[in-house]
């Protein structure tokens, strides 16, 4: 899967899970610059994610997946194991 | 030792630093490793030599443990399990024994930070994330002196690769000044700004037995403002000293005092505590859960910082201080789902507010002691008006305030510095800012090098951080 086809998907889960229908989700977007992007949404956003791409992410992981480029990175990298 | 003593900057720091890139220099490079390792064991024992074996135990047994799930072992999950046994249980022993009727034992220095960030490498060593390296640089990960006392706390992925890099083998003048410069901030706030707080905020939680209202506020801000400054002092000091080893330290603190909700506050306070609760500790709650949905996480969020209330210490003061901030941030959560806002001034009056209260209950010895605080604040211990020589202030005394005596130069002196600072928080960019544009120059020097002398004449009364005691 191509890292555009993956930032893609995941774009619509974020807006999806923040109920923020008009973000515009770039790879370079972060949680730091998104105020209902928080720990308790961090992990809806990252449970919604493993399911849907069947991968499940490491504890250690969590922090750097608060970046969507990122995110996008790590996620191909699971699905090319 | 402590950072803010003569015997470090002058002494320890300076042979430290020497010692380490003249080894590497000539190529010594395993050599500067062990170098590390004894400078960070002396720095160590020096308070202390009794807690040494503690430390040395811990860092063994997590190495080998470590290496065991590195390998493909059927019995992975169960030794895995023994060393989060293993770890929290030497934590709960030191912190809680006197609870459960066992004699108090005096918490060896740093067990708390140095444990939580070996259960963060057990965690990643399980889940495969943290490479395996020999036993010499998981020595120096866990032992490196400039975080190992009370942080901030780091992950082992984050710091191997910054000790190992044949680049930072070498003296960089660049990162050496802007340590300095970093160091300066943090020893200027420790020596001369929480030092002169603490000595306004003592006398009101150890010393009265009652306090009328503006005493009360006064103890309150000025622990508020002493703990602020002394770790970020603390921190922006362990930070410097990690630049100087060409070492990146996480920042703690973001200018916390200005967030807007409790959850920003802990976005921005002891920051790198809070990363690791919230993956190692509400991330698995979470998970544990049977559904993900927003009251389950609301749940794990009370639980976790409940947890992180405790970690602190076996006092019932943790207990509520946890309570109340867990609490807190399951409201704030909620307000939030709702998408309902204060205006900017007001959320940050109550979130700021709410700190302060909380902090009185984290800072007092006892919860009576805290109860006598926060029944000051309310003023329902009476209201002392000082003499200002104004003839409409005598007017108040008819509505039961009670006159006092004038104000001494210490009371103007707390007047200014809480003023100043106030906006200095407000109006300056914060440590993690300054570094970013650091260039240095002659004005900054000249700076520092005024904060420094000033800072060394106020080390001759030595204090430790308040983070020492958790």
């Amino acid at each position: 899967m191509s890292a555009t086809d993956i930032l893609a998907d995941v774009s619509i889960i974020i807006k999806d899970v923040l109920e923020l229908p008009d973000l515009v989700v770039t790879s370079t977007t972060s949680a730091e610059e998104v105020d209902e992007w928080d720990s308790m949404t961090h992990i809806q956003l990252i449970s919604a994610i493993e399911s849907k791409y069947k991968v499940r992410f490491a504890l250690g992981e969590l922090q750097s997946l608060k970046n969507v480029g990122d995110m996008v990175e790590l996620i191909q990298k699971k699905l090319n194991k | 030792m402590l950072f803010n003593s003569y015997a470090f900057i002058f002494a320890f720091l300076p042979v430290a630093l020497m010692g380490y890139f003249t080894l590497n220099h000539f190529k010594q490079i395993t050599m500067g490793k062990y170098w590390l390792v004894a400078a960070s064991l002396y720095f160590y024992s020096y308070w202390n030599v009794k807690n040494l074996p503690l430390l040395l135990t811990s860092i063994v047994v997590n190495y080998f443990i470590g290496h065991y799930l590195h390998k493909n072992i059927s019995w992975k999950k169960t030794l895995f399990q023994l060393g989060l046994v293993f770890n929290i249980g030497l934590l709960c022993f030191f912190k809680y024994a006197g609870l459960v009727g066992f004699a108090q034992i005096a918490l060896p220095l740093g067990l708390s930070f140095y444990t939580l960030q070996q259960i963060g490498f057990l965690v990643d060593s399980y889940e495969g994330l943290a490479e395996e390296k020999s036993f010499l640089d998981y020595a120096v990960f866990v032992s490196f002196f400039p975080q190992l006392i009370s942080g901030p706390i780091v992950h082992y992925q984050m710091m191997m690769p910054q000790i190992e890099s044949a680049e930072n083998k070498r003296f960089k003048l660049d990162q050496f000044s802007l340590g300095l410069f970093v160091f300066c901030i943090g020893l200027t706030k420790k020596v001369l700004i929480s030092e002169a707080f603490a000595t306004w905020a003592k006398p009101g939680f150890d010393e009265h037995t009652t306090l009328d209202f503006l005493l009360a506020w006064k103890t309150s801000l000025s622990y508020t403002f002493q703990l602020y400054f002394d770790f970020s002092g603390y921190t922006d000091m362990a930070i410097g000293i990690g630049h100087m080893f060409n070492v990146k330290l996480p920042h703690n603190f973001n200018s916390p005092f200005k967030s807007k909700s409790v959850i920003e506050f802990w976005s921005r306070w002891h920051m790198s505590l809070s990363q690791f609760i919230n993956t190692y500790i509400f991330t698995p709650l979470v998970r544990a859960m049977p559904k993900i949905n927003f009251r389950n996480t609301m749940i794990a969020t009370f639980l976790a910082m409940f947890i992180a209330g405790v970690w602190h210490g076996a006092g019932w003061t943790f207990v509520v201080y946890g309570a109340l901030h867990g609490a807190a941030l399951v409201v704030n959560h909620i307000r939030k789902k709702k998408k309902k806002k204060f205006p900017g001034w007001l959320s940050w009056f109550i979130t700021f507010n709410f700190i302060n209260i909380t902090f009185v209950i984290f800072r007092a010895k006892t919860l009576a002691d805290a109860g006598k605080v926060l029944i000051g604040m309310m003023g329902l211990s009476g209201v002392v008006v000082p003499k200002l020589g104004i003839k409409s202030v005598g007017a108040l005394k008819e509505y039961g305030f009670k006159m006092g005596s004038y104000l001494y130069p210490d009371d103007y002196f707390l007047i200014i510095m809480f003023l100043g600072t106030s906006w200095v928080l407000y109006k300056f960019r914060n440590t993690s800012e300054l570094e970013k544009t650091f260039k240095p120059d002659t004005r900054i020097a000249i700076y520092c090098g005024i904060a420094f002398v000033f800072c060394l004449f106020g080390m001759n009364r030595i204090t430790e951080f308040i983070y020492f005691n958790f």
